[in-house]
């Protein structure tokens, strides 16, 4: 530290220079402070505030406070409720094939590591996690096309005849957790990697020794050296699905019918469609709500990961 | 010997899945709309047929580049903001230091949609819905806890004695920051940038109701071109290719840091 200790002056100069480094310190740190409590935290608060009023965005001069009308109604409009159920199911089932099938991915690409043509296969194999997402849902509507798509062309080469997969009920959230899984897969695989590669060989040589089968090996080395990994990954996913909006955006919107009708998507369209921004509010804040008790988990799992 | 010849062809496969879809998209951009829509599918397209390309950018270059200003300005914006903010949480001594990381990084977990009709207000407010600027604050703004963190675990990989010493010469702050920690941390903060510029390149809801006309960008266009009544598969394949683009290329080039990066720097590789 550069500090002056003459004598006399010293403890004034040194008030004086701590001083000055706070206001140095302050500005390094301020304006991103100032610059998030401005975008985020003040628009988040705002919109618990409108949650309370019926408004609409296109006379935002005269709105009415109704109190938490607005939380009661979507506790009973099916609707909401049938988002808030999808966008569970959702949410589960892609993390549950994420981590399913990024592990066996990993384990795949584990073995082949030190090979040149594995190295090549695992960094094409994760091009769908950065990839645009209105791009990728873009991308599977082509594909499951039922008029002009190569997936029901291909089936019914096999003698299947392919549904309309997002146009039928029963087919279209399945199908849309299966094309969110397909991009995501990917990254599970890439951190439950990183995960693996670091348990010592040692440890496989000993299992090898006392006969482990792989299931065994999955159970008491791999599964307990990665949790930490995979609880991230959980974590990051859950709070993503959660504002998934994209990738239904460009292949249901919402549809058919009620059946792929999501949380964000809802609020979206109450907003934006309906200009019904109290009652979209009040859906968004819910999300909000959901949000802040996975991040609480979350911040508190990484902070300790950190250590 | 055996096994690693069954490894292989599974690693064949899986790349398969998660490349075949893309490569598929890829070649209906190079297709006549007849051949897209032909059964049984045209497999090899002429890859001399450029008029789907031509059709899209001569009436949506202006987009395309709006996406490229739009994102390119967040990230520097995004950085300036965070870099100098990330530098002080890990360098300077003071109570509230944890707490302040935990806050900023608990608002990259917040739900856009939550903040998206204050925004709107304001930016309409502002006289600023459908401008550029618009979408520069608050692409900047969402990115900026996740670049914070991620600069956070970069400049923390700097030996702490090359900071320490740097003060002991007499150098301030600002000085250790610009000349030692910046430099040192180059390519952390390339990965950084690049991150943030693939977010910003890849957003679609706030660009759909922030803009209108004038300040679209690439996805917004992309998104239209799936209509209730018609869907324009000729300009969707070439658009994807276009904007795919930048993400392949930085997976391909940055595929070492990718994990940290999603993890906020939580998981290293």
């Amino acid at each position: 530290m550069a500090q002056t200790t003459h004598t006399g002056t010293g403890a004034f100069a040194r008030a004086k220079l701590e001083e000055n480094d706070r206001a140095i310190k302050l500005f390094f740190i301020a304006p991103a402070v100032i610059y998030l409590l401005l975008l985020s935290v003040f628009p988040f608060i705002y919109s618990v505030y409108l949650s309370l009023y019926d408004a609409k965005l296109t006379r935002m001069d005269r709105k009415w406070f109704v109190g938490f009308e607005n939380y009661e109604r979507l506790l009973s409009d099916p609707l909401f409720l049938k988002a808030m159920q999808n966008t569970a199911v959702l949410t589960m089932s892609s993390i549950i094939l994420e981590v399913v099938f990024g592990f066996l991915c990993a384990k795949v690409f584990l073995s082949l590591r030190e090979m040149r043509t594995g190295q090549v296969l695992r960094s094409m194999a994760i091009l769908p996690m950065m990839i645009t997402p209105i791009c990728v849902g873009l991308m599977f509507s082509y594909i499951l096309n039922p008029t002009l798509g190569i997936m029901n062309y291909l089936l019914s080469g096999v003698g299947i005849e392919g549904p309309s997969w997002f146009g039928n009920p029963t087919f279209a959230l399945p199908t849309v957790i299966f094309i969110n899984a397909w991009q995501w897969t990917p990254f599970m695989m890439l951190l439950m990697l990183a995960g693996l590669v670091s348990i010592p060989d040692s440890l496989y040589e000993a299992a090898e020794l006392e006969n482990a089968k792989w299931y065994h090996i999955a159970r008491y080395i791999e599964l307990p050296a990665i949790r930490d990994v995979i609880l991230i990954g959980i974590i990051l996913r859950v709070i993503d699905n959660l504002k998934l909006f994209d990738l239904v955006y460009v292949t249901t919107r919402g549809g058919p019918g009620d059946s792929t009708e999501l949380l964000t998507f809802f609020a979206y369209r109450q907003d934006f469609r309906f200009f019904q921004v109290g009652y979209g509010s009040a859906a968004a804040v819910i999300i909000l709500l959901i949000s802040i008790v996975v991040t609480t988990v979350a911040v508190a799992y990484l902070r300790k990961v950190e250590k | 010997m055996k096994s690693v010849r069954w490894q292989l062809i599974a690693a064949f496969a899986i790349t398969f899945v998660f490349v075949a879809p893309i490569l598929w998209m890829v070649l209906a951009a190079f297709k006549t709309i007849n051949d897209i829509y032909a059964i049984p599918p045209v497999w090899v397209p002429d890859f001399t047929y450029l008029e789907n390309f031509k059709l899209l950018l001569s009436e949506n270059w202006q987009f395309l580049l709006n996406s490229t200003i739009v994102t390119l300005s967040a990230t520097a914006l995004c950085l300036a903001f965070a870099l100098p903010c990330a530098f002080g949480l890990v360098y300077f001594q003071f109570g509230a230091k944890n707490f302040l990381a935990d806050w900023i990084l608990s608002t990259r977990m917040m739900p856009p949609i939550a903040a998206a009709v204050p925004l709107y207000m304001v930016f309409n407010g502002a006289g600023m819905l459908d401008t550029m600027p618009a979408l520069v604050i608050a692409y900047a703004g969402f990115n900026l806890p996740f670049a914070v963190w991620v600069a956070m675990s970069f400049f923390r990989n700097i030996p702490k004695e090359i900071i320490e010493a740097a003060r002991i010469e007499g150098c301030g702050w600002f000085q250790t920051f610009r000349l030692v920690a910046l430099p040192l941390a180059k390519s952390g903060i390339a990965t950084v940038a690049t991150f943030v510029f693939i977010f910003a390149w890849n957003e679609l809801l706030l660009a759909l109701f922030l803009t209108t006309r004038e300040a679209k960008t690439f996805p917004v266009v992309i998104s239209s071109f799936s209509t209730v009544t018609k869907t324009y598969w000729e300009l969707i394949s070439a658009a994807t290719i276009i904007q795919i683009l930048p993400p392949v290329i930085f997976t391909i080039l940055m595929q070492r840091h990718i994990v940290s990066g999603l993890t906020m720097g939580a998981v290293k590789n």
